[in-house]
């Protein structure tokens, strides 16, 4: 769970990256929302859901919306996506400021404390809700296994039965 | 600090660099402003978990409240902006030249 907790943090360092090297604001939205799910996704892995839910609902549903929507005020005729040399230049100089804060911080030899939960912390914390659905792959193969063929059975039995022109079973519509 | 704490403290001084270093929009400096106030929203949360004390879990929501009220600010303006100068450009923003 600590290394999941560390991808977390990471793609939010990367969202906010992708966000302030300023594309064009269509894809800096972009940037915006994969931070804030992230973040979201961080705080249910330390324990705290509903500050968890409150970000969610207040900030993307709420406010992120309402930017998304304003955004086409600011309608480019050639929109700058992170390819355009500009944007790749920005977002080098970034890279360079992360780079001299994790060296100067002391981070190379020092992730080893790991993360801090609710109710425990360190480098091999896992909580409750992550050690039981991990044993899908230990305990409950069996049932894993018989999960998925059940799906993808569904699949094609969904396929077959909505094929209309020929062979299909039901044919009103 | 530990690297989580390296996670949101440097997402800010991204987001606030960002901001600093604006190049077309004045949407996208917004967009900045609402980093810092994500970033700053998860350093409030982690806290308490820190301190395993639960009364300061008030403070990010009433944070996040005040921040809702600066974003609409900051979209009004934009609005204001666009109905004068015919876009959000920032180098439309001239009036203060010296």
């Amino acid at each position: 769970m600590t290394y999941f907790v560390f991808f977390l943090g990471f793609s939010f360092v990367l969202g906010g990256l992708g966000m302030a090297s300023n594309p064009s604001p269509y894809y800096g939205v972009v940037g915006l929302v994969v931070a804030s799910v992230t973040g979201c996704g961080w705080l249910l892995s330390l324990g705290v859901s509903f500050m968890s839910l409150v970000l969610f609902m207040v900030y993307l549903g709420g406010m992120l919306v309402v930017f998304v929507y304003s955004v086409s005020l600011a309608a480019d005729p050639f929109p700058e996506a992170w390819d355009d040399w500009r944007v790749v230049g920005y977002s080098l100089g970034f890279v360079v400021v992360l780079v001299v804060g994790v060296v100067v911080g002391g981070f190379v030899e020092g992730w080893k404390l790991g993360v801090e939960t609710v109710d425990g912390g360190g480098m091999f914390s896992v909580r409750l809700d992550f050690s039981g659905v991990a044993m899908f792959y230990s305990c409950g193969v069996g049932m894993f296994l018989v999960a998925g063929w059940g799906l993808l059975l569904t699949l094609f039995v969904v396929l077959e039965v909505v094929r209309g022109l020929s062979r299909g079973a039901i044919r009103a519509v | 600090m530990s690297l989580l704490h390296l996670s949101f403290y440097s997402a800010f001084t991204l987001s606030g660099l960002g901001l600093a270093f604006h190049r077309t929009h004045l949407i996208s400096a917004l967009l900045c402003l609402e980093s810092m106030m994500l970033s700053m929203y998860l350093a409030l949360s982690i806290w308490p978990i820190k301190n395993q004390a639960t009364s300061f879990t008030l403070t990010p929501v009433l944070m996040l409240a005040f921040s809702a009220c600066e974003a609409g600010a900051g979209l009004a303006m934009l609005v204001a902006s666009t109905r004068t100068h015919g876009s959000d450009h920032l180098h439309n923003l001239n009036l203060l030249q010296c």
